[in-house]
């Protein structure tokens, strides 16, 4: 019966993916979607890497862009579908089953922004490398990375506050939703190692949370 | 003195061997103790031996136990390991819950770098993966063909010096001894200690019965296994097609762990002293709880026998003659046997049915769509709902069958 009831909880859990990541980054998560978004304008292409439920890809798309959002749970994306309907933007929306390591298929310079919201942090040191290689690929010159994610907190006392202050909150989200997020190490220079130009870093102050504006070098086509 | 260098030398060599091993032993006891909690490790490639640009590639997930085990038993082939992204769960279990998927073998195969590594693009693949993750799949989306490898790594260097064949006997999931000792202890300290925490602060002198009592029964339980094991099949015809008769029918199992209990507690009463009714009948409760926890346990999704946990076992699989081309995916998959292929002949046929735990790994391998579940009335399960929903321990992919088939609905 353990396993039983773990498991109906556990495959529910998609439908309160929303409500966890609400509770696990206390609400900060909507605004910087809606800051990143702002950089995208009416007629772009854009991707969204981890698009999940939609939360960045809604956004992008209410701007007026064209989005394809990939993410790898199915689930997720159902729950995505359901809200784009519901919002009637499907004829700007494109959700796909498919994951960072399956970016090959997508044409070189064929995007004008690629976004990605709490993903980078989801994956291992040889993913990060191998998808930030395909996104400068597919961006156009002059094309924008747009990040928002957890962070690891460069200065130790933070560090350790931040693992304090957080170890409840990932408990009690965790209990409720089965949702949890995951924190990436010094992004500005792995995004500089990979050739993009960081234009914006903004980092709250207790620097557990990052959000960056990247861009590929060369002259924007628009 | 060159004897004397090999002397210290192979002494050295024994020395850390003896330490290796001792290492390994430890991993195995701690891990297995605990190993109702998935334990992830680091994915991506892991050298073993002295590879070339020839050597074989092997895949697995990032349990860390199943990670020890296959280096351990892949020490002396030179070859790639790839440890892919399964979420710290078991292959089995990964692959059947959704947890171990096409995106995870693709991630390691495209960013791992083993491409660079070797000029082939073979890659052994655990056999109990197939539930979860499409051959067909990888090789379209990734280039890489799939061999299923055995069910289990210490059979990978007979299957190595074999031509990458298997025999009946590797294809085959057993629950051996060796398993089922595991799976005892994989029960009993956790729930050991679960008990003796919530009973240490009220009632200190019940702990150390309490734990004896769990250990003893989940030990019963496994190890008796092949003794009860053949009635684990569902009854013939008149089944009710709920999910929630199928998770409360506990059928013979039940009425069989029962009988011992009430033979522990009459052993009990005989040789302890003073036992009044009043405790006989809590120790029975208890003991009763145990064995119910337990029996619902050894009932969910395995590939030994069938689950008892939800619809799936109403489904019987079938084979479309017309479709079947005999590429013989399912012989290679099947943890139960339950194929004949003829090469020559180019078909496959379905000799054991009966033996069969509707896992779906067949359905989901073959290319050409030859099999597909039918349910108790007639109800076809596409190979794609298979695919789709894998084996879903909430039954999903049964629940179009259940809902609406036209009788029920009325």
């Amino acid at each position: 019966m353990s396993t039983y009831i773990l498991m109906k909880v556990l495959e529910s859990a998609p439908r309160r993916y929303d409500r966890g990541i609400r509770i696990l980054t206390c609400g900060k998560l909507d605004r910087a979607y809606e800051r990143l978004a702002a950089y995208i304008k009416r007629g772009q292409l854009v991707l969204d890497l981890g698009c999940g439920t939609g939360a960045l890809t809604l956004m992008a798309a209410r701007r007026g862009a064209h989005v394809k959002g990939i993410d790898v749970n199915p689930q997720m994306l159902e729950v995505g579908r359901e809200r784009f309907q519901k919002e009637g933007l499907t004829e700007y929306v494109e959700l796909a089953e498919m994951g960072v390591a399956e970016l090959e298929a997508e044409r070189s310079a064929s995007y004008d922004v690629v976004t990605s919201g709490l993903c980078l942090s989801e994956l291992s040191a040889d993913e990060l490398s191998y998808t930030l290689r395909e996104v400068v690929r597919i961006l156009r010159p002059g094309g924008l990375l747009l990040v928002a994610d957890e962070a690891r907190p460069r200065n130790i006392l933070k560090r350790v506050l931040n693992g304090l202050l957080r170890f409840p909150l990932v408990v009690i989200t965790y209990v409720i939703t089965q949702t949890t997020t995951r924190s990436v190490e010094d992004l500005p220079g792995k995004l500089r190692d990979a050739g993009f130009i960081v234009e914006r870093v903004r980092s709250s102050w207790m620097e557990n949370f990052v959000e960056l504006i990247a861009r590929k070098s060369g002259r924007s086509g628009v | 003195m060159d004897g004397e260098f090999c002397r210290i030398n192979c002494e050295e060599k024994r020395k850390e061997r003896r330490i290796n091993l001792l290492a390994y032993a430890a991993v195995n006891v701690f891990e297995t103790l605990l190993r109702v909690v998935p334990f992830p490790c680091r994915t991506g490639v892991i050298k073993i031996g002295a590879p070339d640009k020839s050597s074989p590639v092997f895949l697995t997930g990032n349990y860390h136990l199943t990670v020890v085990r296959v280096s351990r038993a892949l020490r002396d082939i030179d070859c790639y390991l790839l440890v892919a992204n399964s979420r710290g769960y078991n292959v089995w279990c990964g692959a059947a819950g959704g947890h171990f998927t096409d995106h995870d073998v693709i991630s390691v195969l495209k960013t791992s770098g083993v491409e660079s590594l070797v000029t082939h693009r073979d890659v052994v693949l655990p056999q109990l993966a197939a539930t979860g993750v499409e051959a067909g799949v990888i090789r379209k989306k990734a280039g890489w063909r799939v061999i299923w490898g055995p069910v289990y790594a210490r059979d990978i260097p007979v299957f190595i010096t074999s031509g990458f064949e298997k025999t009946a006997a590797t294809r085959q999931v057993d629950f051996a001894l060796g398993q089922r000792v595991e799976m005892a202890c994989m029960w009993a300290f956790p729930f050991s200690v679960i008990a003796a925490l919530a009973t240490a602060l009220f009632w200190l002198r019940i702990v150390l019965p309490l734990t004896v009592l769990i250990w003893a029964l989940s030990s019963l339980v496994f190890l008796s296994f092949p003794l009860y094991s053949s009635w684990l099949r569902p009854g013939k015809g008149g089944t009710a097609f709920s999910k929630y008769t199928v998770v409360f029918d506990f059928s013979r199992v039940l009425i069989i762990l029962w009988s011992v209990f009430i033979l522990g507690l009459i052993i009990f009463y005989l040789f302890a002293d003073g036992l009044g009714r009043w405790s006989i009948f809590r120790w029975g409760l208890v003991s009763f709880i145990i064995v119910l926890l337990l029996s619902i346990d050894l009932k969910g999704s395995t590939p030994v026998y069938k689950s008892g946990l939800h619809a799936d076992i109403f489904l019987t699989v079938f084979l479309d003659k017309e479709r079947c081309r005999g590429a013989g995916f399912c012989e290679q998959v099947c943890p139960r046997n339950c194929y004949r292929v003829a090469r020559a002949k180019h078909t496959a046929t379905l000799v054991g049915s009966r033996r069969c735990v509707q896992c779906g790994a067949c359905i989901v391998q073959c290319p050409f769509d030859a099999l597909y579940f039918t349910g108790p009335r007639g109800e076809i399960l596409s190979p794609a709902t298979i695919r789709k929903f894998k084996l879903n321990l909430l039954g999903e992919r049964v629940a179009g069958v259940g809902r609406n088939s036209p009788r029920r609905r009325r």
